[in-house]
């Protein structure tokens, strides 16, 4: 392990005893079992929708349609358990509308050159709208009980709660697949340079639609917890995800220098104490954008590289225009 | 602001062919169809009262993306617009509310907006951070200090003072807001077209580098797009918290989708392929009207929804494809 990434590893330890400190003095709740595990449980639904979005991070693309591919995504899940289908297929068929969603923002940004921002922008407004389709935005709740999907909220496997299972599932497939296997190298060069990447022999298009795929997939799973935890389906399944998920992957990414899936890990783990801790602190809910935004914004500023160079050229500028001529 | 930007510039080229025109006047065409087409449908649809309205809430929509139509145009982009404008809007009904004047309570909502504006422009013209993740974080922000001046609830205007007079004031059956809408986009296509100001913004999107080697106050242009985009959300945010005579902290959402469609369907008209304002108000019309008229044959906001993202996606389809065109025909001629 090398120097820079024990000092970066360092400062990751430092930022969650700092965070943990505050908190702990602020609430002697903060840091017993079972809010430590509140908030792991916290990273595993909600949290999940960063991993995915790391993929695409790592192409340089964005997304913004997720929030909506999850409430389309969850909702079909919902409905499909209250039309009586087992547990498994339901959670297919949720994430199978995901996939669709994300082959659709793939085939559309990497194959018909449109603009990621925009497209993804629009197809999260159609995914929300679908989202409706079922029950005219009315909660799904027919046939929770006893389908099951209440006890992946419950269970645990392992000692683990089951979110919390499928998360470090999730996270070391992902882990394996983006930086231990050579298919995942593509990733990195086709978000560095694709020019290059395609002579190099990587399919950038088709990592561009797997990154989009990846996204959404996460995204309704994250969507299906989040209605597991809450027992009803409904359109607001992924209301709240969008900024918290940028906010971990570039939180994680400015710690660890890039976007990767450790990254992600640790941008989420502080992102969700620090959402934890606040709501521990009753902070009314809606202090919590502005505090994850303001982290969003210092993350992206303080450890760009240019923060530095930025503040040279505006010293510079302000002096040579102060100067006499 | 360096004075050369508002000199006289000389007309852009504007490039030929029926396939052109055909794109080009296409949106005025689908306006004009649409309104015919509701018309039969549902005749309370050109009653006085509708068509008041739709100019009205087109008059809103239209202020708020006046400034928005140059960031994309620039190149760049805004995902804090609406969000300013759901700040301002809670800010003048929270200071109408403590007993502060009206006009007063508007400065301070424009204020807001002015300070969001310069921070986006600040973060993206000087510090180069992305412009979709600053603009997401500071709309966040502004949503967030949003719904907390009314503690995460909406908050009731009893008296909507000066902006609710100006509102309901008509000239004839025009509505006066509909009236200074037009008055600031005719003030607005000049800038655009007349003056180098407009120059520069279309190249910033061509190739940002060159224009800073150029010596064009690149970072200073970025600024002021977002202090425009921010303050023209801000001014749509006093009107509306007059119209709506309360303040709403989620209001945001709902302008969100409809800002870059009309601004991205816009740039069908007349520049191909690029945002400019006479596309934007048409597309503003046109969305007014597809709102009004779908509300009147019973469709519900989430059909809207899907409706609004599907015009994005073809408005995107055709401006990316549109410009596309004319650089693939020169290749050929090269061959």
């Amino acid at each position: 392990m090398n120097r820079a990434l024990l000092m970066r590893l360092g400062a990751f330890l430092a930022m969650v005893v700092v965070i943990g400190a505050i908190f702990g003095v602020l609430s002697s709740q903060f840091l017993s079992q079972n809010n430590i595990a509140a908030i792991f449980r916290h990273m595993s639904a909600e949290g999940i929708a960063g991993l995915g979005l790391t993929f695409v991070i790592v192409v340089r693309r964005f997304d913004l349609s997720f929030p909506g591919i999850a409430a389309f995504g969850a909702m079909t899940t919902g409905q499909l358990i209250a039309l009586g289908y087992p547990l498994f297929p339901s959670i297919a068929g949720g994430i199978a509308v995901g996939i669709v969603c994300g082959v659709i923002n793939g085939l559309a940004i990497s194959v018909l050159k449109l603009p990621d921002i925009v497209t993804t922008i629009a197809m999260g407004s159609i995914a929300y709208g679908l989202s409706f389709i079922y029950s005219n935005g009315a909660t799904i709740s027919d046939n929770f009980m006893e389908s099951g999907i209440l006890d992946i909220n419950d269970q645990t496997i392992a000692y683990l709660d089951e979110p919390i299972f499928f998360m470090l599932v999730l996270y070391l497939l992902a882990w394996l697949v983006l930086h231990r296997s050579r298919f995942g190298r593509g990733f990195y060069a086709t978000g560095e340079n694709p020019r290059a990447a395609m002579f190099s022999g990587v399919h950038v298009r088709l990592y561009v639609i797997a990154a989009f795929i990846l996204t959404s997939a996460t995204a309704v799973w994250a969507g299906i917890l989040h209605c597991a935890e809450a027992g009803q389906a409904d359109p607001s399944a992924g209301d709240g995800f969008l900024t918290p998920a940028f906010a971990s992957v570039y939180l994680g990414a400015a710690l660890f220098g890039y976007a990767s899936v450790p990254a992600t890990f640790a941008g989420t783990l502080l992102i969700s104490m620090m959402l934890n801790g606040f709501t521990l602190l009753s902070v009314p809910y809606y202090y919590s954008d502005a505090i994850i935004s303001v982290v969003l914004i210092s993350a992206i500023a303080v450890f760009d590289p240019r923060f530095a160079a930025a503040l040279q050229r505006i010293v510079k500028t302000r002096s040579l225009a102060g100067a006499p001529k | 602001m360096s004075d050369t930007i508002l000199q006289p510039a000389a007309p852009l080229g504007v490039g030929r062919g029926l396939r052109q025109f055909l794109v080009r006047y296409s949106l005025a065409g689908i306006f004009i169809i649409v309104v015919l087409a509701f018309s039969i449908l549902r005749p309370d649809f050109t009653r006085a009262e509708n068509i008041n309205e739709i100019l009205i809430s087109a008059s809103i929509s239209g202020i708020m993306f006046l400034g928005l139509t140059w960031v994309l145009a620039a190149g760049e982009i805004d995902i804090s617009f609406m969000e300013v404008a759901a700040l301002s809007d809670m800010i003048v009904a929270g200071l109408v509310n403590a007993g502060w004047g009206w006009p007063l309570a508007a400065c301070a909502g424009l204020a807001a907006g002015v300070a969001v504006g310069l921070l986006n422009g600040f973060l993206v013209g000087y510090m180069r951070l992305p412009a979709l993740i600053t603009t997401l974080a500071t709309g966040s922000f502004a949503r967030s200090i949003a719904a907390v001046i009314g503690l995460g609830s909406s908050v009731e205007v009893a008296d909507t003072g000066i902006a609710g007079r100006f509102l309901n004031l008509h000239f004839g059956f025009l509505p006066a807001v509909a009236v200074l809408t037009v008055l600031l986009y005719a003030a607005a296509w000049f800038v655009q077209e007349k003056l180098v100001f407009g120059h520069y913004l279309y190249a910033m999107e061509q190739n940002r580098n060159a224009v800073v080697e150029a010596g064009i106050p690149a970072r200073r242009l970025t600024v002021l797009v977002y202090l425009m985009s921010a303050i023209c959300a801000a001014i749509a945010g006093i009107l509306l918290t007059a119209s709506l005579a309360s303040g709403q902290p989620r209001i945001g959402v709902s302008f969100f989708i409809d800002g870059l469609t009309a601004v991205l369907l816009g740039g069908m008209v007349i520049k191909l392929g690029q945002p400019n304002v006479l596309g934007t108000l048409l597309a503003v019309l046109l969305l007014a009207v597809l709102v009004s008229g779908t509300a009147l044959i019973g469709w519900s906001d989430w059909e809207r929804d899907i409706l609004k993202g599907a015009l994005l996606l073809i408005g995107v389809i055709i401006v990316v494809k549109g410009r596309a065109a004319p650089a693939t025909a020169q290749m050929g001629g090269a061959h």
